[in-house]
C-alpha cells in the first residue's frame, strides 16, 4: 500500500516565490528513504506536509489516502510521526515519564494503556533509570533518544526523522542507526532527512535529492550518490569510498563503489590477480 | 491576526531616501515630543488636528505611506471603541470630547509611527546614546530587535513539534486553552534562556565590557537642517504657548463641537 | 617552539557539581600548531576550551584546581576582556554570535570593545573583508546569510581582533558539508598563513585529520589520547574511543589486517590512499 503520495506539490509561505515546486513522489508501506538537500533546499518544508502542518498551496499530499487538506495536524499525527532536529525545542514536562506521555494523552488513550506504553518505551531506549528525572538534566544522546521515544510510543506508521545526526558522535549515530533498522524490521515506513552522507549509505537503498524547492533525483543510493553533478548541486560532498574508487579506477575498480567492504574487496580482488 | 502584524509593520523602520529618513532622530523626537504635549494639553479639537495633519505630511514626504494606512487601520477599531466609551462617560460636551480622545489616539499612534518608519534602531540607539543613555542599554535594545525575528521562528517551531504531538490549541474552553499554552511557553523559555547564555559567552569572547571608554566608529550628527527645523519646532510651539497665555489665539482655534 | 598554552593538572567542577567535568588535564600546546579535539559527547571538550579564554572560572563559577597559562597569563588571575584579545573563540551556533543588525557592524563591534581608533578599526574591517571575501555579504543582516556565510562572519569578527590563538568549539555541527569543508579550509589557511594558534573541536574528523598536527582525544573528562593522527589512528583499539573514524582509514586498516597494504603513513584522505594503493600495486607488479 502507499504510505504518502505526493502529488504537483507547489507550497509558498505568502504571495512571494514558491519554496517547494512540482514535488512529486511516491513512498511504499515499509520503504526506507533517506532525503538530503542543502539547507534551505525544502527538506523539513516538505515533511511539515506529511503530518498536516503544512498545506498545499498547489497539488495534493495523500497519507495512507487521506489527503491532508482534509484532516488536522493531530489526526495525521496519528499515523506520522515527526521528530524535529532539536529535542529542545519540544521539552517541558517535569519528567522524563510525563514527557513520553504527552502524545498519549493527547490522542486520548486511557489511563492503563497509557502506562502500558510509557513502560515499554522507556526500556526500549534505556531510559528507565531517568523516568522520575527531568528531560533538561538529561545528557545529549539520551535527549535525542527520549524526543524519538515521545513518538514512538504511539506507535506511528510512519516516521520522520528531521537530522537525526546532525551533532552526535559516532556512539549516539550507532544506537540511531538500529533504531531505524529494527523499526525497518517491524514494517514502518521510515523518512530520514539528512546531509550525513555516509549515514546514507550506510541505511538507505532509495535517496531522494533536493535542491532549490525540486526533486532533483529520486532512485537508489548507489545511482543517485555516486553521480557528482547531482551531488555538487545539493551542495553535498560525495562519500569517501566513492572518491578512493574513482581515483583507482585505472587499476580496475569500479567507480560506483561506495562502501568500505566494497572497496575493500575490490582492492583485494586486484591485488590477487 | 492581520490587526497584530499591521500594527506592528507601521513601527518598523523602512529604509528609503527620503528627506525625513536623513534627519537627526533627535530632530525627529522632539516633534514627537512637542506633537505629543500638543494633543494632550488641548481639550478641543482643531489643535490636534492640525497636530494630525503635520504628521500626515510627514508620511508623505517620507514615501511610508502604505506601512502608515496599515498601522492606522489597525487602530481603526480601537479608535471607535474610545469613541464610544467617552461618549457616554463624558459629564457634558459628550460629543466634544468623545472626538478630542479619538484624535488624541490617532495623533499618538501616527507621530510614533512616523519616527519608527523614519528612523532605524541603529540611529535611534546612537540618539540615545548621546543623550547619556548607557551603551549597554543601547545594545540590548539593538539586540532585542535582532533577535524579535529569530523568536518567533523559535516560537513556530516549537509549535509545530507539539503539534505533531497531537496538540490542539484551539479545543477547548478559556481553561483549558490557557493549560495547553504551558508544552509552548516552557520550551521556549528555556530554550531561549539557554540562547541568552550562548549570547553572553559570544559577548565576553568579542571582549565586550572590557573599557570604559570603548570607541564608538559610528556615529550621528546633527546638520544644518536639523538645528533649522529644531529651532523652527521650538519657536512655534515657544509661540503657541505665549499666546496662549496672552489669550491672543483666534475663536476658531478653541472651538468644541456642540452638544 | 614555544609554548603558548599551557595546562597543568586541572580539574574543573561546575557550580553545584559533585563530579568533575574535566580531570587531571594535562596539555601544553605550541605556538602555530593546528590542534584537535574530539570525543564523544560530554567527554569535557568544550570544558577544556573555555579554560583558555577564561570563560572559566569566571563566567562559568565552581571550583577550578590546577593552571592554566595562556600566553603567560593565569587565566585564574586575568579577566576575560584581556584574554580576550589573545584567544578568540567561535561557538557552534552561528545565530547567536551575530548581535547586530549588518556584517559591517557586527566585525566593528569586537575592535570598538578593544578601544581601538578609528582609523585602526577601519583598517581591520578592510583587511578583514579582503581575507574573508565578504565584499557581497558587507551590509546584509545576520538573518539574510546562510549557515554557512553567518559562520563566517563570525570568524572574521573574531579574527578581526587579531588574537594569536583560535578557539573553535564544534564550528560546523550546523552547517551543510560543502559550507563545513569551506569553513574548515578556512581555518586551515588561517593556520598556515597567518601562523594562527589553532585549537578545534570537531566531529568531522574526515575533513580535518590530514591537515592537523594533533588530535587530542577525550572521554569521561579525560584527555585519553595526545598525538599525531598517525600514531592515532595505527595504534589503539578505535572502537573505544567513540570517535568518527573516517571510512578512508578503515578501508586502509582492513586492507592492513589482510596484508595487501602496509604503510608507516596512515592515508589521512582518499588523494592519499589512492597514491598508496597505486604505489603498492605497482611495487608488487
Amino acid at each position: 500500500m502507499i504510505a504518502i503520495e505526493v502529488k504537483n506539490l507547489y507550497f509558498a509561505y505568502s504571495a512571494e516565490e514558491y519554496v517547494l515546486k512540482n514535488i512529486n513522489l511516491i513512498v511504499n508501506e515499509g520503504e526506507r528513504v533517506a532525503i538530503i538537500g542543502e539547507n534551505g533546499a525544502g527538506k523539513t518544508t516538505l515533511i511539515k506536509h506529511f503530518n498536516g502542518l503544512l498545506k498545499p498551496t498547489k497539488g495534493y499530499v495523500k497519507i495512507l489516502g487521506k489527503d491532508t487538506r482534509r484532516h488536522s495536524v493531530a489526526e495525521l499525527s496519528r499515523h506520522v510521526g515527526i521528530v524535529f532536529q532539536n529535542p529542545e525545542h519540544q521539552f517541558f514536562a517535569e519528567t522524563v515519564e510525563k514527557e513520553v506521555a504527552f502524545a498519549l494523552e493527547n490522542f486520548g488513550y486511557p489511563k492503563d494503556e497509557i502506562e502500558k506504553r510509557v513502560n515499554y518505551i522507556l526500556k526500549y531506549f534505556d531510559l528507565q533509570k531517568y523516568r522520575d528525572k527531568s528531560p533538561f538534566n538529561l545528557s545529549e544522546g539520551e535527549k535525542k533518544r527520549l524526543a524519538i521515544a515521545s513518538i514512538l510510543v504511539y506507535d506511528p506508521e510512519i516516521l520522520v526523522l528531521d537530522e537525526p545526526t546532525t551533532g552526535q558522535d559516532a556512539i549516539q549515530k550507532r544506537k540511531i542507526a538500529e533504531i531505524i533498522k529494527r523499526l525497518s524490521e517491524k514494517g514502518r515506513t521510515i523518512i530520514v532527512v539528512t546531509h550525513d552522507i555516509e549515514f546514507v549509505v550506510e541505511l538507505f537503498d532509495r535517496v531522494i535529492v533536493m535542491a532549490e524547492g525540486r526533486i532533483i533525483a529520486d532512485g537508489p543510493t548507489r545511482e543517485v550518490i555516486t553521480n557528482y553533478e547531482i551531488i555538487k548541486r545539493a551542495r553535498l560532498l560525495p562519500p569517501q569510498i566513492n572518491i578512493c574508487a574513482r581515483l583507482l579506477e585505472d587499476l580496475g575498480i569500479p567507480s560506483n563503489i561506495i562502501t568500505v567492504s566494497e572497496l575493500v574487496e575490490e582492492i583485494t580482488k586486484v591485488y590477487e590477480r | 491576526m492581520s490587526v497584530r502584524i499591521d500594527l506592528f509593520k507601521g513601527f518598523q523602520f523602512k529604509y528609503r531616501e527620503t528627506i525625513v529618513h536623513k534627519l537627526d532622530p533627535r530632530t525627529k523626537g522632539l516633534y514627537v515630543i512637542i506633537c505629543t504635549i500638543i494633543a494632550l494639553m488641548y481639550t478641543s479639537p482643531i489643535p490636534i488636528l492640525l497636530t494630525f495633519i503635520t504628521s500626515i505630511i510627514l508620511v508623505l514626504l517620507s514615501r511610508v505611506t502604505k506601512e502608515w494606512i496599515g498601522t492606522m487601520k489597525s487602530i481603526a477599531l480601537l479608535s471607535i471603541f474610545i469613541f464610544i466609551v467617552n461618549y457616554f462617560t463624558a459629564p457634558y460636551e459628550k460629543l466634544n470630547f468623545a472626538v478630542t480622545m479619538t484624535l488624541r489616539l490617532l495623533t499618538l499612534t501616527s507621530t510614533f509611527s512616523v519616527f519608527f518608519l523614519t528612523t532605524s534602531p541603529e540611529d535611534f540607539s546612537l540618539a540615545l546614546l548621546k543623550l547619556g543613555v548607557p551603551y549597554e542599554y543601547t545594545l540590548i535594545f539593538n539586540m532585542a530587535i535582532r533577535f524579535v525575528p529569530t523568536l518567533a521562528r523559535d516560537l513556530q517551531t516549537v509549535i509545530d513539534a507539539q503539534k505533531s504531538r497531537g496538540l490542539e490549541l484551539e479545543k477547548g474552553n478559556i481553561m483549558q486553552r490557557i493549560r495547553r499554552m504551558i508544552p509552548i511557553l516552557v520550551p521556549l523559555l528555556v530554550f531561549e534562556i539557554k540562547r541568552s547564555i550562548m549570547i553572553a559567552e559570544a559577548l565576553e569572547a568579542r571582549a565586550f565590557g572590557a573599557l570604559k571608554n570603548r570607541t564608538y566608529y559610528y556615529e550621528i550628527r546633527m546638520k544644518k537642517i536639523d538645528w533649522i527645523l529644531s529651532v523652527i519646532m521650538v519657536l512655534t510651539f515657544v509661540i503657541l504657548i505665549v499666546l496662549q497665555l496672552m489669550n491672543i489665539l483666534p475663536e476658531w482655534f478653541y472651538w468644541r463641537i456642540p452638544m | 617552539m614555544e609554548k603558548i598554552v599551557e595546562i597543568n593538572n586541572v580539574t574543573f567542577y561546575y557550580e553545584g557539581s559533585d563530579t568533575p567535568a574535566i580531570s587531571s588535564i594535562n596539555l601544553s600546546i605550541n605556538r602555530g600548531e593546528f590542534v584537535l579535539i574530539t570525543g564523544p559527547s560530554g567527554c569535557g571538550k568544550s570544558t577544556l576550551c573555555r579554560l583558555l579564554n577564561g570563560l572559566i572560572p569566571h563566567f562559568y563559577s565552581g571550583k577550578l584546581i590546577g593552571e592554566v597559562i595562556v600566553k603567560g597569563y593565569n587565566t585564574k588571575e586575568t579577566p576575560t576582556h584581556i584574554l580576550a584579545r589573545h584567544v578568540g573563540m567561535v561557538f557552534q551556533n552561528p545565530e547567536n554570535q551575530l548581535f547586530l543588525s549588518s556584517v559591517e557592524k557586527e566585525i566593528i563591534f569586537g575592535l570598538e570593545n578593544l578601544g581601538l581608533p578609528r582609523e585602526e578599526i577601519k583598517r581591520r574591517l578592510n583587511e578583514v573583508i579582503e581575507l574573508f571575501h565578504l565584499e557581497n555579504i558587507i551590509n546584509k543582516a545576520p538573518y539574510e546569510l546562510s549557515g554557512g556565510e553567518q559562520q563566517k562572519v563570525a570568524i572574521a569578527a573574531v579574527v578581526a581582533m587579531k588574537p594569536e590563538i583560535l578557539v573553535l568549539d564544534e564550528p560546523t555541527s550546523n552547517l551543510d558539508p560543502l559550507s563545513a569543508q569551506e569553513i574548515l579550509s578556512l581555518v586551515k589557511e588561517l593556520n598556515r598563513e597567518m601562523q594562527m594558534t589553532i585549537i578545534i573541536v570537531e566531529h568531522r574528523l574526515d575533513l580535518l585529520c590530514k591537515h592537523v598536527n594533533r588530535i587530542i582525544v577525550m572521554n569521561k573528562g579525560k584527555i585519553i589520547y595526545n598525538g599525531t593522527p598517525n600514531d592515532l589512528f595505527n595504534q589503539y583499539n578505535l572502537e573505544k574511543l567513540g570517535i568518527n573514524i573516517p571510512k578512508v582509514i578503515e578501508a586502509y586498516l582492513r586492507l592492513k589486517k589482510r596484508k595487501i597494504l602496509q604503510n608507516n603513513e596512515i592515508p589521512l584522505s582518499p588523494e592519499d590512499f589512492a597514491k598508496l594503493v597505486k604505489r603498492e600495486f605497482y611495487r608488487v607488479r
